[in-house]
């Protein structure tokens, strides 16, 4: 069998055809959420860990208003 | 065509849902502590509203205290209240219930399938079924205020007559 640009194109299309089928899986429904609303779910399970990291980000790029401030400090703090 | 293809999104939006007016969805279901089987047709007859809740649900906590009171208030009158637990570690429910005992019935129902019959759109949800099993009305989410709503639909359906 010769490697021929139409069979390059069909395994292309295959592969893209495949990987939509990953798009296919049903939405998490409102009684499956217990996992989702674990304490350890959160983006800032940890508050200490939290604020110190908003700190952090917020003395690089305080000058650009960071978290939610207005911009146009000196961004030394 | 564009309505025709408009109604047909809404419709397969809709579809499954278990609206007013429909048949309520039945389930025979294992009570938290006796595991004794608990099935909606054996309250034909009776107003009965049916609530969904989970450990994890904040709504759920300050809901379920609401309808035991609610329940007492209805002591007298052909009402139940069924309690369907939808934690999918039952151990998690069964905690919750022994920091909050509830007095009315708690079924459980960790597959989620009569979660799915009734195509839950939020948690908690509850539906108020009539004496001939019919749903009357559909509560997503909840605030201490759906209590009097409750109430005067409730009151409504008791004042009905048997079949």
């Amino acid at each position: 069998m010769v490697w021929s640009p139409n069979m390059h194109r069909s395994l292309l299309l295959l592969i893209a055809v495949a990987t939509l089928a990953g798009c296919a899986t049903s939405p998490v429904q409102p009684w499956q959420r217990g996992r989702l609303a674990r304490w350890d779910m959160r983006w800032d399970a940890d508050p200490l860990r939290a604020a110190m990291d908003a700190h952090t980000y917020f003395s690089k790029e305080g000058t650009t208003g960071a978290i939610g401030a207005a911009g146009g400090g000196c961004g030394c703090n | 065509m564009r309505l025709a293809v408009a109604l047909s999104l809404l419709l397969a939006a809709t579809a499954g849902a278990v609206e007013p007016g429909a048949p309520a969805p039945g389930f025979r279901l294992p009570t938290f502590d006796s595991q004794q089987p608990i099935s909606l047709a054996d309250y034909r007859g009776k107003v009965v509203l049916v609530d969904f809740w989970a450990s994890w649900c904040s709504p759920c906590r300050q809901s379920l205290p609401l309808y035991a009171k609610l329940r007492e208030h209805y002591a007298a009158a052909d009402f139940a209240i069924i309690a369907i637990g939808l934690d999918e570690d039952v151990a998690d429910g069964k905690t919750f219930l022994a920091e909050h005992p509830i007095a009315y019935t708690t079924v459980q129902n960790p597959q989620g399938d009569i979660a799915k019959a009734f195509d839950l759109k939020g948690m908690p949800s509850s539906y108020l079924i009539d004496r001939d099993g019919i749903v009357r009305a559909r509560h997503v989410g909840f605030t201490p205020a759906d209590i009097d709503v409750l109430k005067k639909e409730i009151d409504g359906l008791v004042a009905k007559h048997a079949p």
